[in-house]
C-alpha cells in the first residue's frame, strides 16, 4: 500500500473529473447541515461525483428545491435525476419511470412558482419605487435587501448581487454596512468570486465599532461568519496558511450559518490547512491547545486523532487515517480540488519533521515509518532537498540520509561575492545607459521616403551579410 | 587639363597653409567642399597625396583617402590598403580628431572592402591602432569598435578584440553626429558573439542584454538577433530566461518577443529539466535555429541541461552510482555519465571523486573555505571595484547636479523664452571636447 502514489494519481484525474465509489458519507446528516443554495450545490456536487449516492442526493435536492422559487435549478435537477435513473436500469423509460418512481417534470409547479415569483418581484419593485419617491433611506435599503433576497431565492445570483450592492448607498449605521457586506459575501461565495469575498470581509472588519453597536453575541456571530468566509476564500485560492488562521479564529458557539458552511466543514478545512502549513509549535499552540477549536474537532473525531498522531510523530498511522477519510473529503465542493496538494504538503511536513532531530537517518527505517519503499522515499526526499525544505544529502550507496552541515561563514562569503558581482554588473549597465541617453542613441524607424540615408538605424542587410 | 592641375594645386596649397596655421576647423570645411573636385580628378589623387606629409597634413590625406574609397571601383586595392595602413599608423591624432566622422567613415569602408575580399584578418591590427588613436580616453566607444569586432569574428581570431571588450564604456564618441544606434547595437551584438565563441557566457549575456535594452521605437534586426542569442545564452548560464531590466523598451515585449516563439519554446522545455523534451523542441524547430545560425548554440544548451541536472544531484546526494546517475539525468549509460562527471570535475563545475572499482561517485562540498590569502585578495579587488564604481556614480551625480539646465528644471523655473528649454528631457552634459 503506497500512500504517496495516491495523491498524484488523483491529481491527474481531478483535472478532468473524479469519481468516488466508496464513501462512508451519511447523506441524511450531511444534508441537514446546510440550507439554501449551499445545500443544493453540495448535493449536486455529490451527485456528480459519487454514483452510489447519486439518486439519493438528487432526490433530496429535488425535494428541497421545490420549497424555493428556483425553477431553473428544479428543471436541471429533475433532468439529472431522470438521466441517473434511466442509466442505472436497463428497462425502457416508461417502465423504469414506474419502477423507480421517477418524478415527472411538474410543469404545473413550475408555472405557478414562476407566476408567484413574478408577482412577488413586481410587488417588491413597486414598494422600492414608492420608498424611493418618498426618499426614506432606511426603507430604500430594506427594499433593496428584500429584492436581493428574492432574487437569491429564485437563483438569479447576479441580480441579487446587484441589489445587495445597491443597498450600500443607503446604509446609515455600522450595522447596516456589516449587514450589506454579509449579503454580498453570501452571494459572492455562491458565485465563487473569491477576491470579492476577501475585499468585503476586509470592508466589514474595517467598519468601526461592530462590537459596540450590536450585542456581544451577534457581534461574535458576525466575526465568526466573516472569518469563515475569508477562510473559505483563502482555501480556494490555495493560501492554506492564512485559511487555517481564519478558521482557527472562529467561535464554535456562534458558528451557525447553514447557507454558508457547517461547523464540520470548519473543523475539516481548518485542521487540514493547519496540518499542511503549520510547524510543530504553531500546531501545538493554535490547534491542539486551542479550547475553541477543540470543540470543532469533537465533530470530526477522525481528524482529531490525525492531528494528535501527527503531533506525536506516529506518521504511519496518521497517514493511514488520512487516506481513509480521503474519499469523503473528495466529495466536498470546495475542498476537493485541494485535497491532493494538501495531502502532499502534509506528507512533506511529516518527512521534514521526522528528520529534523537527526544528524543521519537510516532510510530503510524511515521508509517503513512512512509506509513506502526506499526508492520512492529517495525520490521524495530528493524533491524536498531541491526545494530547500530539508537540509540534507542522501548517501545512495548506504541508504542513509545525512543532515547537511552548512558553514555559515563560507555561505556568507559566497553570497557577498555574488552580490558584489551583481552590483558591478548593474552599475556598469547603468553608467553605459547614461552615456547612451546622453548621446541620444535609440533605434528609430527609417524615414518613410528614405531621403536621408544616414538616419537609417535598422540594418537588416548589414547584419545578414556580416554574420559568421 | 591645366585647369584641373590648377584645382589640385590649390587643394595642396590650401591644405599646407591651413595646416601650418593650425586652422584645422577651417581646413575641414574646405576639404568637405573640395570633395566633388577631387572625385572628378580621381586619376591624379596619388600624385596629390605624394605632395603631403602624413604626419603634418593628416587631414589632407584623410580627405583624399575618403574619396578614393568612395569611387565606384577601386583600381589598385593593394596600393590603397598600404596607403590606409600607413595613414593610420602615422597620422596625427590631434589633427584627425577634427574630422572624426571622415576618419570613422574611412575605417568603415576599409572594413567593408576587407570583408568583401575575405581578408578580414589583415585589418585587425590596423583597426586596433585606429581606435586607440582616435579615442580620447580608453573607455570611449567609437563606431570603429564594431568594425574591429566584425573582423575578429570573420577571421575567427577573437583575442585582439578582448582588450577593447574588457573596458567598461563610459563615453560614446559623437563623430560629428554620425554615430548611430546601428554602430552601438552592432558592437554589443558582435561583442556578445565573441564572448559566446570563447564560451564566456556570463559576459556574453551582459553584451546581449545591453543590445536588447537599447532604447528603441522600432524593431531592429540586430536587437532581434541579440534577443534570440540572449535567450539561449541565458539558458546555458542560468537555466532560465533572466528577466530583462525594467528600463527595457516596450518594443521588446510587444514585438520582439512574439518573433522569438521557438526560442521561448526552448526555454519552456528547458525548465522541465527533461532532456528528451528539450531534444523534441530542438528537432521541432531545427529549421528555424539553423536559419538563424544558432544551431550550435542551441546544442550547447542541451549539453548544459545535462550538466545542470548533474549539478542538481550534487546538492541532494553524497554518493550515487554511475548507473543510477545515468538513469536520473537520462544519459544513455554509465560510461557517458562518467565522461560528463569527469569533465565537470576538471572544469571545476562540481566537486566529486569517481570510484571506478564499484562505479560510485562521491560528491563533496566546495573545498573553498574562504580563509586563504588568494581569496582575501580577490575579495579586496572586488571591493575596490565596487568602490570605484561608487565613486564614478557620485561623480556623475555631481556632474548632473551642477548642470545649468538641470538646475533650472529642478528649481521649477520654467522660462519658455530661454533657448534649449524646449529640448529633449534627457539631461545634456556640457561637452568640452567637441570638434
Amino acid at each position: 500500500m503506497q500512500v504517496d502514489a495516491v495523491p498524484e494519481e488523483n491529481e491527474n484525474v481531478e483535472e478532468e473529473f473524479h469519481i468516488i465509489e466508496n464513501t462512508t458519507l451519511d447523506l441524511e446528516t450531511y444534508a441537514t447541515q446546510y440550507k439554501g443554495l449551499a445545500k443544493l450545490y453540495r448535493l449536486t456536487y455529490i451527485a456528480d461525483h459519487c454514483p452510489p449516492l447519486r439518486v439519493e442526493a438528487l432526490r433530496m435536492a429535488l425535494a428541497y428545491v421545490m420549497t424555493t422559487y428556483n425553477t431553473n435549478l428544479y428543471q436541471q435537477i429533475n433532468k439529472k435525476l431522470q438521466e441517473a435513473l434511466t442509466s442505472q436500469s436497463m428497462l425502457p423509460d416508461a417502465i423504469a419511470g414506474v419502477v423507480h418512481n421517477v418524478p415527472a417534470l411538474d410543469t404545473q409547479w413550475i408555472e405557478t412558482t414562476a407566476k408567484k415569483a413574478a408577482l412577488k418581484l413586481e410587488k417588491l419593485d413597486t414598494d422600492l419605487k414608492n420608498y424611493k419617491s418618498n426618499s426614506i433611506k432606511e426603507s430604500i435599503r430594506r427594499g433593496h435587501d428584500d429584492l436581493g433576497d428574492h432574487y437569491l431565492d429564485c437563483g438569479d445570483l447576479s441580480n441579487a448581487l446587484k441589489c445587495y450592492s445597491r443597498a450600500r448607498d443607503y446604509c446609515t449605521s455600522a450595522k447596516h454596512v456589516v449587514n450589506m457586506c454579509l449579503n454580498v459575501i453570501k452571494v459572492s461565495v455562491y458565485l465563487q468570486n473569491w477576491s470579492h469575498v476577501i475585499s468585503y470581509v476586509n470592508k466589514a472588519e474595517a467598519t468601526p465599532h461592530i462590537t459596540e453597536q450590536t450585542g456581544k453575541d451577534s457581534a461574535l456571530a458576525v466575526t465568526t461568519k466573516l472569518k469563515c468566509a475569508a477562510g473559505l476564500a483563502e482555501l480556494t485560492t490555495s493560501k492554506y496558511k492564512s485559511a487555517a488562521r481564519y478558521f482557527l479564529l472562529t467561535n464554535f458557539d456562534h458558528c451557525d450559518f447553514p447557507n454558508l458552511i457547517s461547523p464540520n466543514n470548519v473543523a475539516t478545512y481548518g485542521a487540514l490547512c493547519a496540518l499542511a502549513s503549520f510547524n510543530r509549535q504553531e500546531l501545538q499552540k493554535n490547534v491542539i491547545a486551542s479550547s475553541s477549536f477543540k470543540l470543532f474537532l469533537e465533530l470530526e473525531p477522525q481528524l482529531r486523532d490525525i492531528i494528535h498522531q501527527f503531533y506525536e510523530s506516529k506518521y504511519a498511522s496518521c497517514l493511514k487515517l488520512l487516506k481513509e477519510i480521503k474519499d469523503n473529503l473528495m466529495l466536498d465542493l470546495y475542498l476537493a480540488p485541494h485535497v491532493g496538494t494538501l495531502y502532499t504538503q502534509i506528507r512533506n511536513r511529516a518527512l521534514c519533521q521526522y528528520f529534523s532531530p537527526y544528524l543521519s537517518a537510516d532510510m530503510t527505517k524511515m521508509a517503513s515509518a512512512f509506509n513506502t519503499t526506499v526508492a520512492a522515499l529517495e525520490e521524495e526526499l530528493m524533491q524536498l532537498i531541491l526545494d530547500g525544505q530539508i537540509n540534507a544529502r542522501i548517501d545512495s550507496h548506504n541508504k542513509i540520509l545525512y543532515a547537511k552541515d552548512v558553514d555559515q561563514r563560507s555561505a556568507t562569503y559566497a553570497k557577498s561575492l555574488a552580490m558584489g558581482e551583481d552590483f558591478q554588473r548593474r552599475t556598469k549597465a547603468l553608467i553605459l545607459r547614461s552615456a547612451m541617453l546622453k548621446n541620444q542613441i535609440h533605434v528609430k524607424s527609417p524615414p518613410r521616403d528614405g531621403s536621408t540615408g544616414s538616419e537609417m538605424s535598422i540594418a537588416p542587410a548589414s547584419t545578414a551579410s556580416s554574420r559568421i | 587639363m591645366a585647369m584641373m592641375a590648377n584645382v589640385l594645386e590649390q587643394y595642396v596649397n590650401n591644405v599646407t597653409t591651413l595646416s601650418q596655421q593650425g586652422n584645422f576647423s577651417q581646413l575641414c570645411e574646405f576639404i568637405g567642399k573640395s570633395a566633388d573636385v577631387l572625385a572628378k580628378n580621381a586619376n591624379h589623387l596619388d600624385n596629390v597625396m605624394g605632395a603631403f606629409d602624413v604626419q603634418q597634413h593628416s587631414l589632407g590625406v584623410l580627405g583624399i583617402l575618403c574619396i578614393k574609397y568612395s569611387l565606384p571601383n577601386i583600381a589598385d586595392w593593394e596600393m590603397l590598403f598600404i596607403q590606409t595602413q600607413e595613414f593610420i599608423y602615422t597620422c596625427n591624432g590631434e589633427q584627425v580628431r577634427y574630422a572624426t566622422d571622415s576618419y570613422a567613415d574611412l575605417c568603415h569602408r576599409f572594413t567593408q572592402n576587407l570583408v568583401e575580399k575575405k581578408q578580414a584578418i589583415r585589418g585587425i591590427k590596423i583597426l586596433t591602432k585606429a581606435i586607440s588613436k582616435i579615442q580620447l580616453l580608453p573607455s570611449q566607444l567609437t563606431s570603429i569598435h564594431a568594425d574591429l569586432c566584425q573582423l575578429c569574428l570573420l577571421s575567427k581570431c577573437m583575442k585582439p578584440a578582448l582588450p577593447f571588450l574588457q573596458v567598461d564604456i563610459t563615453e560614446i564618441s559623437k563623430e560629428g553626429g554620425q554615430y548611430d544606434a546601428k554602430h552601438f547595437l552592432l558592437y554589443y551584438y558582435y561583442g556578445g558573439m565573441i564572448y559566446t565563441a570563447l564560451k564566456k557566457y556570463d559576459l556574453a549575456l551582459y553584451f546581449y542584454e545591453v543590445a536588447v535594452t537599447t532604447p528603441c521605437l522600432a524593431v531592429s534586426h540586430i536587437m532581434l538577433e541579440s534577443y534570440k542569442k540572449y535567450i539561449v545564452v541565458s539558458l546555458i548560464v542560468h537555466g532560465k530566461i533572466i528577466s530583462l531590466p525594467k528600463y527595457t523598451s516596450h518594443v521588446v515585449g510587444k514585438y520582439i518577443k512574439s518573433l522569438c516563439q521557438p526560442y521561448h519554446d526552448l526555454a519552456t522545455s528547458y525548465s522541465t529539466s527533461n532532456p528528451t523534451e528539450l531534444r523534441n523542441t530542438l528537432s521541432k524547430h531545427t529549421a528555424v535555429f539553423t536559419r538563424d545560425s544558432n544551431m550550435g548554440l542551441v546544442k550547447q544548451c542541451v549539453t548544459s541541461l545535462y550538466k545542470k541536472n548533474i549539478q542538481r544531484l550534487t546538492k541532494t546526494f553524497l554518493t550515487l552510482s554511475l548507473t543510477d546517475m545515468a538513469n536520473r539525468v537520462q544519459l544513455s549509460n554509465a560510461r557517458e555519465a562518467e565522461k560528463y562527471v569527469l569533465r565537470m570535475i576538471e572544469d571545476g563545475e562540481i566537486y566529486a571523486t569517481i570510484n571506478q572499482k564499484d562505479g560510485m561517485v562521491r560528491f563533496h562540498d566546495n573545498p573553498e573555505m574562504y580563509n586563504n590569502v588568494a581569496m582575501l585578495m580577490k575579495l579586496d579587488t572586488e571591493m575596490q571595484k565596487c568602490i570605484q564604481l561608487d565613486e564614478k556614480l557620485k561623480e556623475m551625480d555631481r556632474e548632473i547636479s551642477v548642470n545649468p539646465q538641470f538646475v533650472q528644471k529642478s528649481s521649477g523655473v520654467h522660462d519658455e523664452d530661454l533657448p534649449g528649454s524646449s529640448g529633449p528631457v534627457t539631461v545634456k552634459v556640457p561637452v568640452g571636447y567637441t570638434m
